[in-house]
């Protein structure tokens, strides 16, 4: 398959994920769509990765993944602490700082 | 090899190790006496900090060319460690009285610390995306370290949420800039950029994305929305500490990677660079004025300061004045960290409670009531302005004279107007101070009036020689390229 | 049509389509099983582009840890969670106006790519990775040994502030 497909899927991937963090109020969601856009980079630098036939690109990917897993841990931990508290992970619902 | 290597980068493998041995001291501490813990990590930054400064100016490589100490990275890096002393010292007394002791905030703190030193030495976009992260987990966490307390935790998760979008951001940065050239480090994109083998298009969108990943960081608008928010929620010591960490390794970040590998892009950039200064010190200005809450006054203030340290970096890619340019910027940097800390300490000082305490009104009678205290805030407040006579007068001088030698008058002089305003804001704080009637009870703790008055004193003091401390900031730089 | 392209056109359809419902649907539960879909086609992706080990990683670390942990927070909050709510910030136009501009911008970008034409020719066969080479590289100090250790070093400050967010509450309720 010609590498500019798996491009091109990465960027609208990107895009995607973008569209998710800045519409959705659901922190969960927003966070869903983090994962997204750091699955589209892994993507991107596989697909270089192979074209330049470069092991720098694959290795990144195993950092983002180590990265990615512990983000993980910590938003979700953040997120059901919030929750046990306040029955709601609704992003523009955390009212007390408006203003 | 490997011992070269880990030798050049000595002092982080210090504080990092250090940081995990502090972890494990703390479990056989006792609950009562987490002073220990404080102390321990203190005295574990001084030590690297002694590193830090005896090993010169000398330019290093290790690790196959991935990390470069040179002197821009020592500059930073003392700030940073002084920063964490400041840290441990605003936070000790604080989390006592809220009851939020508890002996991991230090090994966080010393983490975070690791993470910036990491930014600066970083010479390969790998390393920069995994000290962004190193840096900023830590801040997350100590961000929402108030478990009890919902604002704490919010902040902390908005903080989080953001922060990982900036991450995800600078890496696809990085991606792209890797797929434009097959590098990650930053030599080898220079000696793509300067051939023109790669491609310029990608160039320009990575480097976009960079640019907008830090703005993130360092609460450059239109990306600093985030930031009002966290800063209020968060507890005031890690607030501090964030304030000046973390966007100091944004900055940081930005200078080594623009201006070593973007000098062609300037044409394109340099235009978004200057907009992105101007609405920042107008927008962060003019939205402090109608602050009544000091943590989200100071808030806004950042994000001015943000803007001001962004003008430096506008001319960066004229090589006759970018060394003057982030020389000045590295000035005001340091005057940023100082004055910050310092305002930081007088807040914690008159925080009470429940988060009462910090009103602009709450500071009524201060300066009669406790007069060295009320001193202090002065000064910051006025180094804060740069009004003559303190150092962040001499920051702004620095940095407005630049911005003019590079032929941005009409930034310097936008950068004046908005000083101008930021006065309204700042001296509002020092005639509540002084002019109104009131008895605020403070908290006295020997360590944070340590802060406050020793930050005052350096920022006065340093304001009678700025030639010397600009002297330093100009050797930083020269070692850059 | 050859074999790998059928593989292809199925996985990015399965990814692309899992990926937009993902951010669309109104029920968390769902965009979070899609999630796991997205994933997946990914990692099929990855073999295809003859990265067979990091497709492993992918569905071990992706699938097995961060989706279960993201369901698992899904269930543990979605009892209140209320789906009928708007499930959109009030000014979502601005952010779509801005998503918009970001794919415009990333189209012209990469299609202005001269290099294109080289970038479609296949990927030749003795491409694929070298798994002894890569795991030399991670511990070699002139290849990704201080990342590696960097790496660590954030997993242990995750952990630390995982556990003390986490931990239980003492002295409430």
């Amino acid at each position: 398959m010609p590498l500019a497909y798996y491009i091109g899927l990465s960027a609208v991937m990107f895009i995607l994920g973008i569209m998710g963090v800045l519409l959705r109020r659901n922190a969960l969601v927003v966070f869903m769509s983090l994962e997204l856009i750091f699955n589209s980079a892994n993507l991107l630098f596989i697909t270089f990765a192979s074209y330049y036939q470069l092991l720098a690109g694959q290795i990144m990917v195993f950092f983002v993944m180590t990265v990615a897993a512990a983000e993980v841990a910590v938003g979700l931990a953040l997120m059901v602490e919030i929750f046990r508290t306040k029955n709601t992970i609704n992003i523009d619902q955390m009212s007390q700082m408006k203003g | 090899m490997t011992i070269n290597d880990l030798n050049t980068i000595l002092p982080l493998v210090v504080l990092a190790g250090w940081s995990v041995v502090v972890l494990l001291a703390d479990l056989w501490i006792p609950k009562d006496r987490k002073g220990w813990t404080a102390a321990l990590s203190a005295v574990g930054l001084v030590v690297v900090l002694g590193l830090t400064l005896a090993r010169g100016g000398t330019v290093q490589k290790a690790f196959f060319g991935t990390v470069l100490v040179d002197g821009f990275a020592l500059y930073l890096d003392i700030i940073f460690l002084v920063g964490g002393l400041a840290g441990i010292a605003l936070a000790y007394d604080y989390l006592k009285r809220m009851e939020l002791e508890r002996g991991e905030y230090y090994p966080l703190l010393l983490i975070a610390i690791s993470g910036m030193m990491l930014m600066t030495y970083a010479n390969d976009l790998i390393i920069v995306f995994l000290a962004l992260e190193l840096l900023s987990l830590p801040l997350y966490i100590m961000a929402g370290f108030a478990r009890f307390n919902l604002q704490s935790e919010e902040a902390a998760l908005k903080y989080f949420l953001l922060g990982s979008f900036a991450s995800g951001l600078v890496l696809y940065g990085v991606a792209l800039l890797f797929g434009a050239s097959g590098h990650t480090d930053l030599p080898g994109l220079v000696n793509t950029m300067r051939a023109g083998t790669g491609n310029q298009a990608l160039f320009l969108f990575g480097a976009a994305l960079l640019l907008v990943g830090f703005s993130f960081k360092t609460g450059i608008v239109p990306f600093h929305m985030w930031m009002p928010d966290v800063y209020q929620g968060a507890p005031s010591p890690a607030t501090a500490f964030m304030s000046v960490g973390a966007k100091a390794a944004g900055f940081a970040a930005l200078m080594r990677v623009f201006v070593t590998v973007f000098p062609s892009l300037s044409d394109d950039l340099t235009p978004i660079l200057w907009a992105l200064a101007a609405i920042t010190m107008v927008v962060g200005n003019v939205l402090a004025i109608s602050q009544k809450n000091i943590k989200r006054l100071l808030a806004y203030s950042s994000i001015a300061q943000s803007g001001y340290l962004l003008m430096a970096f506008v001319p960066y890619a004229n090589a006759e004045v970018s060394s003057d340019s982030i020389a000045a910027m590295l000035f005001y940097l340091l005057a940023y960290t100082l004055t910050t800390f310092g305002a930081w300490a007088v807040i914690i000082q008159m925080e009470q409670q429940e988060r009462r305490g910090l009103e602009v009104a709450d500071y009524a009678g201060l300066g009669k009531r406790h007069p060295w205290l009320g001193l202090a805030m002065t000064i910051f407040m006025l180094s804060f302005t740069g009004v003559p006579l303190t150092l962040g007068f001499w920051g702004k001088f620095y940095l407005f004279s630049t911005a003019v030698e590079g032929g941005f008058v009409g930034l310097a002089l936008i950068g004046l107007l908005t000083s101008v305003v930021s006065a309204f804001y700042y001296l509002r704080v020092v005639v509540v101070m002084y002019m109104q009637p009131g008895d605020p009870p403070v908290k006295q703790n020997r360590w944070v009036n340590l802060t406050a008055l020793l930050a005052a004193a350096v920022v006065v003091g340093l304001a009678f020689i700025p030639g010397s401390v600009l002297d330093l900031a100009l050797q930083a730089v020269l070692q850059l390229q | 049509m050859s074999g790998m392209q059928i593989v292809f056109l199925v996985a990015a359809a399965i990814t692309l389509v899992s990926a937009v419902l993902v951010v669309t649907l109104r029920r968390t539960m769902s965009s979070a099983l899609l999630l796991v879909l997205t994933l997946l086609g990914v990692s099929v992706l990855f073999v295809l582009l003859q990265a067979q080990f990091f497709a492993v990683v992918q569905v071990l670390i992706y699938i097995g840890a961060v989706a279960t942990l993201i369901l698992f927070v899904v269930m543990l909050t979605r009892s209140v969670m209320d789906t009928s709510e708007p499930q959109v910030h009030k000014n979502w136009w601005l952010a779509a106006l801005v998503s918009l501009v970001v794919f415009v911008a990333l189209v012209v970008t990469l299609s202005s790519w001269q290099a294109f034409p080289q970038v479609q020719r296949a990927i030749p066969a003795d491409s694929g990775e070298n798994l002894a080479a890569l795991g030399k590289a991670l511990v070699d100090p002139n290849g990704f040994a201080l990342p590696f250790e960097v790496a660590s070093i954030l997993l242990v400050a995750t952990m630390i502030g995982a556990v003390y967010i986490a931990s239980e509450r003492k002295g409430e309720e």
